[in-house]
């Protein structure tokens, strides 16, 4: 599996669970599918992106502050949307960044060399 | 009588002067109990004194009483070469004759022990004297020995410089590794003196170093009891653990 | 008779114990090992200006058949160019008769001095070099047959080398390898005089059966039998299995500590098993399963059950594992902060 596939899959997975997590603040269940849909999609672009910087820098430590910024960021627009739940928004979406950019650095396939 | 050369002595087969000793070839026999008399009367002689503090007559008279005890009464016939070495055995055999004669208060007065083999014992009586007192009697015969191997290793390659016309090399070999001053002299100065070539100083001792040491392996031969042993006691006295 | 003092023995005895170097390229310098065989000593290269090992026959063990072992180690040593094996550099026959070669002379320690302060992981790591000239030494049709830590030595520049092939065996695989076989036996004979001996004899292809070859403690139940023909690579796997043992050895006792983990434990086993076909298949397939283990990788030696492969995954990916309980604490704390 490479690392752009594998940053899309996990960061997904993730994203489901961050949304239905959201069922246990009952201000917001009503609005769970929606949240889940932004949530799972929120996911699966902060994986490509932390994917396809894994494949092009391979280092640890830039994976993971790379990955923490893109999920904090992409968490702070749902949030300025949502008007509010910052904290709550922005603190799980950075460790969901955290991780995805930790496990593309050092899971799944490094691109293949050019043949001639 | 003079000792025979070595190099003739005991012109065996080789395989152990002790199975020559123990054979039934009369001949044989007497030639092997000569060899192995003439490797060992020395260290006998010169343990008795130390051992026993015994006088110089009666030491004589032990060791020539021994030597006859061991042809007559055929004392090898009882050495087994798997068992233990040859000169542990023979110096088991002298402390049991010993106290023998010790508590049956008899000691003879016998000829010369083997008729083809001179004890020079005014010689042995010289070199005891000169010799270091060592930590125990059975080391002491075992310095001895070696003492010994050594001395006759020097007379048969004497004998076999001589016959192949290498006395030159010999002589070198006697004043340079057989010197025992506290400086020795250097080649330069054997060069000058043999008025040869400071490089046939260096040949002429490397070849005599070279005959020296087949010397000393095969008198080594008569005087172990077999193959194990001998490879066993060439490995101690020219190894690294040898004292 | 001339009377010899002490001292003058003592100095023939040393004469005696130097290799008469005269006419040669080397002057000895000092004896650095002693063996069956022979020596080894120190010496000096005249020509090139650098030290060298020479391993010389000992007069005492002036038998043909040594000689031709001798010459024959020499020989199997100059077939194997590889960085883990000694290199010979000449080899011949002394003024005084003797045969002898010279080698590499190497700095360093013996294993089982080198690898007291190791940890484990660093021994393991030692034992995988170890393997790498011995697979190239059985590709060639060698074997060792005396592998025990005495003969492995580490360099001074951390370089491991495998020593003493004194008992190393060729195989012959075709009727070529025979061919080249029997050639190279003939030249061993050929630089060592008369015939050889009737007794034991370590050439190779021609140790008789019954022939008890080895290091008691270290050898393979098909050596300590005696039963030459099946002598095989595998005997090697048992020698560096046993040397496996010893790295993972308890200091107090002899047996491999119980501390030692299993699967490690599963692989000594597996490479020492009594039975030949029940090893490793070749030195490789031991490296490559120490190598599985170094990486937290289940190995072919053992069957892990459930529990144990959990935790073993877990300790590979820990970091991983860390972080996702982090998030789900992180998760599981909003969650009753919220309801409150």
């Amino acid at each position: 599996m490479n690392k752009i596939v594998l940053g899309l899959i996990l960061g997904g997975i993730l994203g489901i669970l961050d949304g239905l997590t959201s069922w246990f603040t009952p201000a917001v269940r009503s609005g769970i599918v929606g949240i889940v849909i932004g949530s799972t999609f929120k996911g699966i672009i902060a994986g490509i992106l932390i994917g396809v910087f894994a494949r092009k820098v391979n280092s640890l430590a830039l994976g993971i502050v790379f990955g923490l910024a893109v999920g904090a960021f992409l968490a702070w627009i749902i949030a300025f949307i949502q008007h509010g739940y910052y904290f709550q928004i922005m603190l799980p979406g950075a460790m969901v960044g955290l991780i995805v950019g930790y496990a593309t650095q050092k899971y799944g396939a490094a691109s293949q060399p050019l043949r001639a | 009588m003079e000792i025979k050369p070595q190099g003739d002595a005991f012109p065996l087969t080789r395989h152990s002067v002790v199975a020559a000793a123990q054979g039934r070839d009369p001949q044989e026999r007497v030639r092997a109990l000569d060899a192995i008399t003439n490797a060992y009367w020395r260290p006998v002689y010169k343990y008795a004194r130390m051992r026993w503090r015994i006088e110089r007559e009666d030491a004589e008279d032990f060791t020539q009483d021994f030597f006859s005890r061991l042809l007559e009464k055929d004392f090898l016939a009882a050495y087994d070469p798997a068992k233990g070495k040859l000169r542990t055995f023979l110096r088991t055999c002298i402390d049991r004759l010993f106290l023998n004669q010790t508590r049956d208060a008899r000691r003879q007065k016998r000829g010369n022990a083997a008729a083809h083999v001179s004890l020079n014992f005014e010689e042995a009586e010289h070199e005891l004297a000169a010799s270091v007192q060592a930590e125990s009697p059975e080391k002491y015969f075992e310095k001895e020995w070696i003492r010994t191997l050594f001395a006759l290793a020097v007379e048969r390659l004497r004998a076999q410089c001589q016959a192949a016309g290498k006395s030159t090399q010999f002589t070198l070999f006697e004043r340079y590794d057989l010197n025992d001053a506290e400086t020795r002299l250097s080649y330069a100065a054997l060069a000058q003196e043999f008025n040869i070539a400071l490089t046939d100083v260096t040949n002429y001792l490397a070849f005599a170093r070279r005959e020296f040491r087949l010397c000393v392996l095969e008198q080594l031969r008569d005087m172990t009891g077999g193959e194990e042993e001998f490879q066993r006691e060439a490995q101690s006295i020219l190894g690294v653990d040898a004292k | 008779m001339k009377f010899l003092p002490d001292q003058v023995i003592a100095r023939l005895q040393t004469e005696m114990q130097t290799p008469d170097l005269s006419g040669t390229r080397y002057r000895a310098l000092k004896l650095i090992g002693r063996g069956g065989m022979g020596a080894v000593w120190l010496a000096e290269d005249s020509i090139l200006h650098r030290t060298v090992a020479l391993k010389v026959l000992s007069a005492e063990s002036s038998s043909a058949g040594l000689a031709a072992r001798l010459m024959q180690e020499a020989i199997i040593l100059a077939r194997l160019e590889h960085p883990g094996i000694v290199p010979v550099h000449d080899a011949g026959t002394l003024p005084d008769g003797r045969i002898f070669y010279g080698m590499k002379y190497v700095e360093g320690q013996t294993l089982d001095r080198y690898i007291e302060p190791l940890s484990l992981r660093q021994r393991l790591q030692l034992l995988q070099r170890i393997a790498e000239p011995l697979a190239f030494a059985h590709s060639r049709g060698i074997i060792h047959r005396d592998l025990k830590p005495g003969n492995v030595m580490v360099g001074a520049f951390g370089e491991v080398l495998i020593m003493d092939w004194g008992l190393a065996k060729i195989m012959a695989a075709t009727s070529e390898d025979h061919a080249r076989v029997q050639a190279e036996e003939d030249s061993a004979s050929q630089h060592s005089p008369g015939k050889p001996l009737k007794e034991e004899s370590s050439i190779a292809g021609a140790t008789v059966h019954g022939t008890v070859l080895g290091t008691p403690g270290y050898m393979a139940p098909e050596q300590e039998r005696g039963d030459v023909k099946l002598i095989d690579h595998r005997t090697d796997v048992f020698g560096l299995g046993s040397i496996l043992k010893y790295m993972m050895r308890d200091d107090r006792s002899d047996a491999h500590s119980e501390l030692a983990p299993r699967p490690l434990r599963a692989i000594c086993n597996k490479a020492m098993a009594a039975e030949m076909s029940a090893r490793y298949a070749s030195v490789q397939d031991m490296a490559a399963d120490i190598g599985k283990y170094l990486d937290d990788m289940p190995v072919s030696a053992y069957r892990e059950n459930i529990i144990e492969r959990t935790v073993r995954l877990v300790n590979r990916n820990r970091v991983a594992v860390v972080l996702v309980l982090a998030y789900l604490l992180m998760r599981t704390l909003f969650i009753l902060f919220s309801r409150h």
